[in-house]
C-alpha cells in the first residue's frame, strides 16, 4: 500500500524510510505480477458469496422450504435420492443439504467416482426429488473463483498461490505504511489523482484488514490443501493422501461392497439430540450408501457456532463413531469447522452476505487501485505506459461484461461455457487496442457492462415471466439492475478535463 | 447481523455498533488533530473495546468476535466516507508527498531469479516447515495437521514479502535453502529412521 508522509518528520518514525522504500518496491512488484489473478479471484469471490441466491434466480420455480429439515423429511430425501442414484448408476456417495443452512432449499447430490456419474436435485418439503439443479451461471462463477476453470488440481493450486500472494501483499502493504494510525481516516478527493487513489487503496486496505487476512488465509489453505496433504502423506502416511485426509476428517467407508440397508437416520438424529437438544440438522452424507462398509455423517448445528454443522459419525449399523469436534473440540477441529463459513460468509444469513460482498468488493478495489497507482506514478514521473493503462482498464471492466455475457449464455443455451468468458475478455482487450486511452476503454466497457447486465435481466424476465415462485428471483433481478446502473452511470457523464495523471482509468 | 428487529441480539448488535461508531469517531478526532488528543484516543479505544465486548456478550465468543471484526470494518468505512475531504484540483501540499518505492536496477535474469525465490523456494521452504510441524509437534493429529497446514500460507506469504523486499538474492537463497533442509529433515526423519 502507498503511504503519505511529512516532508520533514518531527519525530523518528517506527519504520525506517529505507526499509519502507524496499518494502514498497517488493509490494509493487508482487502486486503487479499477481494483480489480474487476484482481481479476478476477488471479484468472482464477491459474487460467490451469493451463489445460492444466484442458483435460486436461475431456477425461480423450484420449491423453497420454511424452517429447518425434520428427521422425517431428511430420511425421505435420502431414500428417494438413493433410488434415483440407482437409476442413474451413481449410487455410491450421497449428500443431502437440508433447508435453512445455506439456503431455504433442500438439495440432494450423488456421485460415483468409478462410473464418473453424478446428479443434483432439488427436493420438496416431503423429501421428493422435484427437479434437477440447473444453475450453470452460479456454477460458472463458483468454478472461476475456486479453480479458474482449469483442471481441478492445477486450478486449486493456482488459486491457492493467488491467496498466498494476496496475503504477502497484505503483509508488505502493512509494513510499508508507518503512518498507519495518523492516516487512518484520511479520504481526500480532488488534487493529485495518484494520492486520491492511494487514499482509497490504503483506507479500504487497512480497515478491511481482518476480512482481507481471513479470506486470503482460508482461501490459500483451501487451495493448497491437496499439495500440503500430498507432501504430508509422503512423509508420514506411506504416500497415501486418503489416509492423511482420514486423520483429519474422521472414519472413511470400508471397501466391503456387500449390499446392506440404509440405516435408520431418525434414530441417529435422536441420539445426537439426546446430547445436544438445541442442535438443528444441516446435512447428511452417506459414503458407500447401501453397502456394508457405509459411513453416515450427520451434520448438526448448535446455536452460537460458525460451522455449517458439527459432523456426527455413525457406521452402517447406526453405531456412533464419535463426532468431528468442530464446535467444541480441539483447536484444529474448530479451525477446520470455520474454514469454509469464514471464507464464503455463509454463516449469518443475508445481512452477513451483504457485508461480505461489500468487503470483497473493497478488496477488489484495493487490487485495482494498486495498479492504477503504479500507472499514475509512471505518468507523474514522465514515463507513462498508455498501452498498459488501456490493458488494465480492459482487464478490470471486462469482468462485469463477461459475467453478463456468461449469464445470457447460461439462460439461453443452458451453459456458461468458459469460451464465452474468454471471448468477452479477448474482445475487451481488442477494443482497448483501438481506444485513445485507458479512461476511454474503461468508459466504453462500463457502458457495455451496464447494457449487458440489463440484457441478462431482460433475458431472464423473457424466459421466466409468469413462472417465478421464489421471491429471491426478484431481489436478485433488482440487485443486478442496480449494479448495472452503478457501473454504467458514472460512464454516461462527460469525462473530466485531464490533469497530470487523470487519463489513468478510474 | 441480528435476524429480527427487536430481539435481545438485535439490541446487543445495535448497541455494539453504536459503541464502535463512537469509538472510531473519537479516534478519528484524535488522529486527525496535529499533536493528537490523548483523551479522545483513550476514550476511543475504550469504546471500541466495549463495542467488541458487547458483540461477544450478545452473540457468544465465536460468532460475536466475527461480527465485531466485520462491524469494525463497516463502521470505519462509514466514518471515512463521512469525513470525505474535497480539494481543489492540483492542490498538493508538501506534507502529502508519498514516499516512493526503492528504485532498483533490474533485468530479466534478476526478475526470474526473484520470482523463483519468492514463489518456488519460499513455497518449498514453507511447505517443509508446515509438514515438519504436522509430523513432529506433540499435539493431537488433527491439531498438528491443521495448524501445520495453516502455517504454510502464512510462512509462504511472509517469505514472499521478504525475498521481494531484500535486494540481496544470495542471502535469501541461502537462508531459504537452510530452512528447507531443516523442515524436510524434521518431516522425513521418522520415515528414514523407521
Amino acid at each position: 500500500m502507498n503511504r503519505q508522509t511529512d516532508a520533514k518528520p518531527r519525530k523518528r518514525q517506527f519504520l525506517a524510510p529505507e526499509f519502507v522504500r524496499a518494502m514498497l518496491a517488493g509490494h509493487s512488484a508482487l502486486g503487479l505480477a499477481f494483480a489480474a489473478l487476484i482481481y479476478i479471484v476477488c471479484l468472482s469471490g464477491t459474487l460467490t458469496v451469493f451463489m445460492h441466491e444466484l442458483q435460486r434466480w436461475e431456477q425461480p420455480n423450484a420449491p423453497v422450504i420454511d424452517g429447518r429439515a425434520t428427521p422425517q423429511m431428511l430420511d425421505n430425501a435420502v431414500r428417494n435420492g438413493q433410488a434415483q442414484a440407482l437409476k442413474d448408476n451413481a449410487a455410491h456417495d450421497l449428500f443431502v443439504m437440508g433447508p435453512g443452512t445455506l439456503s431455504p432449499r433442500m438439495t440432494v447430490n450423488y456421485h460415483d467416482h468409478e462410473t464418473g456419474v453424478d446428479g443434483s436435485w432439488i427436493a420438496d418439503a416431503e423429501g421428493n426429488l422435484v427437479a434437477r439443479i440447473k444453475a450453470p451461471w452460479a456454477e460458472f462463477i463458483a468454478n472461476l473463483h475456486m479453480a479458474l476453470h482449469l483442471p481441478r488440481t492445477w486450478g486449486l493450486f493456482l488459486v491457492g498461490l493467488t491467496g498466498v500472494a494476496l496475503l504477502s501483499s497484505l503483509i508488505s502493504g502493512l509494513l510499508s505504511h508507518p503512518r498507519l494510525f495518523k492516516d487512518a481516516f484520511y479520504f481526500r478527493r480532488g488534487g493529485s489523482y495518484r494520492l486520491q487513489e492511494a487514499d482509497v487503496h490504503n483506507r479500504l486496505g487497512v480497515w478491511g484488514l481482518p476480512f482481507h487476512v481471513v479470506v486470503s488465509l482460508t482461501g490459500a489453505l483451501l487451495g493448497l490443501s491437496t499439495l500440503i496433504v500430498g507432501v504430508l502423506a509422503l512423509a508420514a502416511y506411506d504416500g497415501d493422501s486418503e489416509k492423511a485426509f482420514a486423520e483429519i476428517l474422521g472414519p472413511r467407508p470400508s471397501e466391503d461392497e456387500t449390499a446392506a440397508p440404509v440405516p435408520d437416520l431418525q434414530a441417529m438424529i435422536a441420539q445426537v439430540r439426546a446430547q445436544h437438544a438445541e442442535a438443528v440438522i444441516s446435512s447428511v452424507h452417506i459414503g458407500h450408501i447401501g453397502k456394508v462398509g457405509q459411513i453416515v455423517t450427520i451434520s448438526m448445528r448448535s446455536p452460537g457456532h460458525l460451522p455449517f454443522g458439527n459432523p456426527y459419525i455413525f457406521d452402517g449399523n447406526g453405531k456412533s463413531l464419535g463426532d468431528g469436534g468442530q464446535e467444541t473440540g480441539s483447536v484444529g477441529q474448530q479451525i477446520l469447522g470455520v474454514l469454509q463459513p469464514l471464507h464464503f460468509g455463509w454463516f449469518g444469513g443475508i445481512p452477513i452476505k451483504v457485508i461480505y460482498a461489500l468487503l470483497g468488493l473493497a478488496l477488489t478495489v484495493v487490487t485495482h487501485t494498486g495498479v492504477t497507482i503504479w500507472l499514475a506514478r509512471r505518468r507523474d514521473k514522465g514515463r507513462p505506459v498508455p498501452g498498459w493503462e488501456r490493458v488494465w482498464a480492459a482487464v478490470g471492466w471486462s469482468q462485469p461484461l463477461a459475467f453478463a455475457t456468461t449469464a445470457i449464455a447460461a439462460l439461453t443455451i443452458g451453459h456458461s461455457r468458459v469460451w464465452v468468458y474468454l471471448a468477452t475478455l479477448a474482445a475487451s482487450l481488442l477494443l482497448a487496442r483501438f481506444t485513445p486511452d485507458g479512461e476511454a476503454t474503461a468508459r466504453i466497457l462500463r457502458l457495455l457492462s451496464g447494457v449487458g447486465l440489463t440484457a441478462a435481466v431482460a433475458t431472464h424476465a423473457w424466459i421466466w415471466s409468469g413462472y417465478v415462485t421464489d421471491a429471491m428471483a426478484w431481489y436478485v433481478t433488482t440487485a443486478l439492475l442496480a449494479t448495472a446502473i452503478l457501473i454504467a452511470g458514472p460512464a454516461v457523464r462527460r469525462p473530466r478535463a485531464a490533469t497530470s495523471s487523470r487519463t489513468v482509468p478510474a | 447481523m441480528p435476524s429480527t428487529a427487536f430481539d435481545p441480539q438485535s439490541l446487543y448488535g445495535l448497541a455494539a455498533t453504536l459503541l464502535l461508531a463512537i469509538g472510531l469517531g473519537l479516534l478519528r478526532s484524535s488522529w486527525s488533530h496535529r499533536g493528537g488528543r490523548s483523551l479522545h484516543r483513550l476514550a476511543g479505544w475504550l469504546a471500541v473495546v466495549l463495542g467488541v465486548g458487547t458483540f461477544v456478550q450478545g452473540f457468544g465468543g465465536e460468532v460475536g468476535t466475527t461480527y465485531a471484526l466485520l462491524g469494525l470494518s463497516m463502521v470505519a468505512f462509514a466514518v471515512i466516507a463521512i469525513g470525505l475531504e474535497r480539494r481543489a484540483a492540483r492542490e498538493r501540499p508538501q506534507r502529502e508527498i508519498a514516499l516512493e518505492p526503492e528504485d532498483r536496477p533490474t533485468n530479466w535474469p534478476r526478475a526470474i531469479s526473484k520470482s523463483l525465490l519468492a514463489i518456488v523456494l519460499a513455497g518449498v521452504a514453507s511447505i517443509g516447515l508446515g509438514v515438519a510441524f504436522a509430523v513432529a509437534m506433540p499435539l493431537a493429529p488433527t491439531d498438528r495437521i491443521v495448524l501445520g497446514g495453516l502455517l504454510v500460507p502464512v510462512l509462504w506469504g511472509a517469505g514472499m514479502a521478504w525475498t521481494l523486499c531484500d535486494a540481496r538474492l544470495v542471502r535469501a537463497t541461502i537462508l531459504l535453502l537452510i530452512v528447507s533442509a531443516v523442515g524436510y529433515g524434521i518431516a522425513f526423519l521418522p520415515k528414514v529412521l523407521s
